[in-house]
């Protein structure tokens, strides 16, 4: 029981750490679209047609599901939209480390060079993620869709 | 979603839809009224080399008297945010609209003139070696060399340079600079590596 409890505190924790970290992320995006776009054009993976299309949405995804996951609304699709962004990040990285880039993350804003170490904190935030979607977080939350 | 039933989870996909067009429709109404928006399709970010540039020469920048100089810098910064007349601006600055790129034989004249080279690599592999005389400001935590930066005069000729030609902090840098009102920057696209090769003067320390 004991157990169980600290369990939910800590998927509690994981839920407003991880809401509240792409909210972060996302609003540094949105404050400068044009650096994150470029950021985003610097990975070299997309075609340039569609880069802006992310630069635009991509943030606003990142705000909405934080602050939903905050509130504990629709934890479960939240986390799986962040953990899905995630995963995109994690490759985008790997391959443009793998190819010698030496670029801009783009993660909050300028400021943060890619390397292993953004590997490992998405990493840590896609386990979050995983946890999330797998049991959920219903601490403090405002409403939940699909309680059993 | 076989992958969430495979997590044996219960989110509803309807859902995850919805919060993605959702937010995604919230972006680009925001961009659409947002003064700094951006365009739908991106403009591509090309390098002008130097001699692509037909009617712009090295003589037109530095030959220029620089009391005279300043007074074209002047009134092209002081009053843009003023309601001046558009038109005027693109004969003053007729050169160095953006950063200009250049190549190795370039980078070495302008090396000769005692030009400002900026190396936009980490602290790291500045000390490893770097152009003699070149001054480091890593890209990537300019903001803690603003006082290195501020000693150079906004009117002085910079060269940006980083790693090699993959390397794209030398192009943000000199972007950068240029946009904080250095008017004067070149971006040298081989860097590092083309000018290690060429054996020109480098040094290693600090």
């Amino acid at each position: 029981m004991k157990k169980l409890l600290l369990n939910s505190y800590l998927l509690f924790f994981f839920r407003i750490a991880l809401g509240f970290l792409f909210i972060y992320a996302g609003a540094e995006k949105i404050s400068d679209p044009a650096g994150f776009s470029l950021s985003i054009s610097n990975y070299k993976l997309l075609p340039i047609y569609m880069i802006n299309f992310f630069a635009i949405s991509m943030p606003w995804i990142e705000i909405v599901a934080g602050i939903l996951l905050v509130f504990g609304i629709a934890v479960k699709e939240n986390a799986f939209i962040l953990n899905t962004m995630l995963i995109v990040f994690i490759f985008a990285i790997s391959i443009s480390l793998a190819r010698g880039l030496s670029i801009d993350c783009g993660c909050f804003g300028k400021g943060n060079q890619i390397g292993i170490q953004k590997l490992i904190e998405n990493s840590l935030m896609f386990f979050a993620g995983v946890l999330l979607i797998m049991f959920d977080s219903k601490i403090l939350a405002l409403k939940n869709n699909h309680s059993e | 979603m076989f992958v969430l039933n495979f997590f044996n989870m219960s989110a509803n996909y309807k859902n995850i839809i919805a919060i993605i067009i959702v937010s995604s429709t919230i972006g680009f109404i925001y961009n659409s009224l947002n003064p700094k928006g951006i365009p739908l399709i991106k403009e591509k970010r090309i390098l002008i080399f130097e001699e692509e540039q037909s009617e712009i020469t090295d003589s037109d920048l530095t030959d220029t008297p620089v009391t005279e100089r300043n007074e074209i810098e002047e009134q092209i910064i002081a009053p843009s945010e003023g309601n001046i007349i558009k038109e005027e601006i693109p004969n003053a600055v007729r050169e160095f609209t953006k950063p200009v790129a250049i190549r190795l034989s370039r980078a070495y004249q302008l090396y000769n003139q005692g030009v400002i080279f900026i190396d936009s690599r980490s602290k790291e592999e500045y000390a490893d070696g770097h152009i003699k005389g070149a001054i480091n400001i890593p890209f990537y935590e300019s903001e803690k060399y603003e006082d290195v930066l501020n000693k150079i005069d906004k009117n002085e000729i910079i060269v940006t340079y980083c790693s090699g030609e993959d390397c794209d902090t030398s192009i943000l840098h000199g972007d950068e600079l240029f946009e904080k009102g250095y008017k004067r920057v070149y971006i040298f696209h081989g860097g590092w590596d083309d000018w290690l090769e060429t054996g020109y003067p480098v040094e290693s320390k600090l």
